[in-house]
């Protein structure tokens, strides 16, 4: 029971402190100690779930209310749920170094630390429950918590951002009740594992293919797959530097690990609905970049790329070889790496060009005053474009060696679906070298002109080190990439054995 | 009954579409709070289909299945919380951008 309960502690840890941070809210220094030490804590315990989890081979359970699997709520903590909030929480720590840093009048804002907080515990217990309803919960906290930060961000859009994000997820959380309640229709539960059981025992319910839709439509909305994208670039350009890279990095991850859940372990039999996902990702990989290519904000041009990370994210979970899913992982925790890197470091330069802003008109030809962010921007560009030595270039070289490898050992004509993608997403590659050289050139490379004499690049801003030590980070694992690997390969390795997780949850027989 | 439910629900969810999508910021929250509404009804139903009485049976003695009103009592607690959450955006939206017209507020456009 005790090793069990570290499945849970991930999230209640950060729940637990962010209603201290209420507390707290007289004392802000105290409240952002206190939030920087439990996610601290938070961390290590991920740390050794994923460790125990690992290197145990057996899936975490925990029972909540010791209720029997079916009737009460599962928090089960399979590879896929460990690597996923490992991510997570990595990635959060230093967001919260980041803040603690941070000049922004949204960070000082008495809320900001407890909502924060808030974030990591839905994303964390949104990976980590193996109950679909308590999946609908934790959506809407991650929902909430990152609407409630955008709207208080210093940006003057940022009301507007959050009411617009705000409608949009409201209607996508509705669609996934309406699919909840589909599949409680059918199959008459609510737990993963024993959905999984039935769905493969009977999948020839009227209601299935609707549900399956909805479940598709709202992860789709929530990680910005490309027809549902559109809110996406407001939503990230207009919050808080420290948020807009944890949303941009990690909490669209939450719909990539809901699509890895629906094809894996859900419905392993519904094929057009892997191809739905390699269709959205290659649009999604030619419109980001396309878009990234275009925009007038820094800040919004890596919101328009995570679109096109996303979509090689989701040509690899459509491909849905162990390979390839293998591939999607490492894609996906090292994006969340160098995406919340680079996010960063434009709230970086916006908080020192001369007006508090990100866009190319205010930044131009500032970094002459800023030779170590130049470093910085210069390698996160390489991690982004997918160059060696960074940990880019690892990932995108494990999605087209599944690529490869699943197309050697097809008949000519069903390879149409992996050398259409395989070229598709090479020549969009070469957009994201295009883009980030647009801006390091816009940046490091023009001069500086200001528009009136007395405008200066501020002496003081936020500090370098979070994204500085991200980068240092995709370096490491861009040269020492073998145990990311090995974990994403064990992870896709359990995944394409789902009944081992129904085993696993220990469902009481006979019930209904 | 199976065919009232459908209608009803199929009616709200039709008019709280077409209420979020109108131009009136007031009106956009009243259709949302519309949609959350089928979708209640819709889980109360899915219990009804289930459960060896339906929910609003009168008979005594029968019982329906109470998973889906527990359900929909979370959702409501959430939907309550959002909508009083969107109401005040609504507030600082219309005071920043002096107008009730969702099209006019675009400050975030280019």
């Amino acid at each position: 029971m005790s090793t069990n309960l570290l499945a849970i502690l991930p999230f209640i840890v950060p729940l637990t402190a962010a209603a201290v941070a209420i507390l707290l809210r007289r004392r802000p220094r105290v409240q952002a100690w206190w939030s920087f030490g439990a996610v601290l804590a938070s961390f290590v315990v991920t740390t050794a779930l994923l460790w125990t989890v690992w290197r145990g081979g057996q899936p975490l359970v925990f029972q909540m209310g010791a209720w029997a699997a079916p009737f009460g709520i599962s928090i089960v903590a399979d590879l896929l749920s460990a690597f996923f909030t490992f991510m997570t929480q990595l990635v959060f720590v230093f967001g919260f170094l980041y803040a603690l840093g941070a000049k922004d009048k949204a960070v000082q804002h008495n809320t900001f630390y407890p909502l924060f907080l808030a974030l990591l515990t839905g994303l964390s217990g949104g990976f980590l429950t193996g109950d679909i309803f308590n999946l609908f919960v934790m959506v809407e906290l991650v929902v909430m918590a990152g609407v409630v930060l955008t709207a208080i961000s210093d940006d003057r859009y940022g009301p507007e951002a959050a009411y617009k994000y705000f409608l949009i997820s409201t209607v996508a959380s509705f669609t996934l009740l309406f699919g909840i309640g589909s599949l409680y229709a059918s199959y008459g539960t609510l737990n993963m594992a024993d959905l999984a059981r039935r769905i493969a025992e009977d999948p020839n319910q009227p209601l299935l293919p609707a549900a399956l839709v909805f479940l598709a439509v709202t992860f789709a909305v929530k990680s910005a797959a490309v027809p549902f994208h559109f809110w996406q670039p407001d939503f990230h350009t207009a919050s808080p530097t420290p948020v807009s890279a944890m949303l941009s990095s990690v909490v669209v991850k939450l719909g990539v690990y809901g699509f890895m859940r629906l094809t894996t372990l859900i419905a392993p039999h519904a094929e057009w609905l892997r191809v739905a996902l390699v269709m959205a990702g290659i649009a999604g990989v030619v419109f980001g970049g396309l878009g990234a290519a275009g925009t007038h904000n820094v800040k919004r041009m890596f919101a328009y790329s995570t679109l096109a990370q996303i979509g090689f994210i989701y040509v690899g979970v459509g491909w849905g070889t162990p390979q390839a899913l293998a591939a999607a992982l490492v894609f996906a925790f090292n994006h969340a790496l160098v995406k919340s890197a680079m996010l960063m470091l434009s709230g970086y330069l916006a908080s020192r060009a001369p007006v508090k802003s990100a866009s190319f008109e205010v930044v131009r030809g500032i970094g002459k005053y800023l030779p170590s962010a130049g470093v910085v921007f210069f390698l996160g560009s390489l991690a982004l474009a997918g160059l060696p030595p960074m940990n880019g270039f690892i990932s995108k070289l494990a999605l087209f060696q599944s690529g490869i490898a699943a197309l050697s050992s097809l008949r000519p004509e069903e390879a149409l679906g992996y050398w259409l993608p395989l070229l598709l997403i090479g020549v969009a590659g070469i957009l994201t070298v295009t883009y980030t050289v647009r801006a390091l050139i816009k940046i490091w490379w023009e001069p500086f002109e200001p528009r009136t004499p007395e405008e200066k690049v501020k002496p003081y801003g936020d500090s370098l080190l979070a994204p500085a030590s991200l980068v240092v980070l995709c370096f490491v694992l861009g040269i020492w990439a073998q145990p990311l690997l090995q974990l994403s390969q064990d992870a896709s390795a359990w995944i394409a054995q789902p009944e081992r997780y129904v085993r696993v949850v220990n469902l009481e027989e006979g019930v209904r | 009954m199976d065919l009232l439910r459908a209608l009803a629900i199929g009616a709200l969810f039709g008019i709280g579409l077409y209420q979020l999508l109108r131009r009136n910021v007031i009106r956009t929250a009243i259709g949302l709070v519309t949609i959350s509404n089928a979708v209640n009804l819709f889980l109360l139903s899915v219990g009804a289909y289930e459960g060896v009485a339906e929910a609003y049976a009168k008979a005594v003695g029968q019982r329906s299945d109470a998973l889906p009103q527990a359900l929909i009592l979370t959702a409501i607690v959430i939907s309550m919380g959002g909508f009083a959450f969107v109401l005040a955006l609504l507030y600082v939206i219309s005071t920043r951008y002096r107008t009730s017209d969702n099209d006019e507020v675009k400050g975030l456009r280019g």
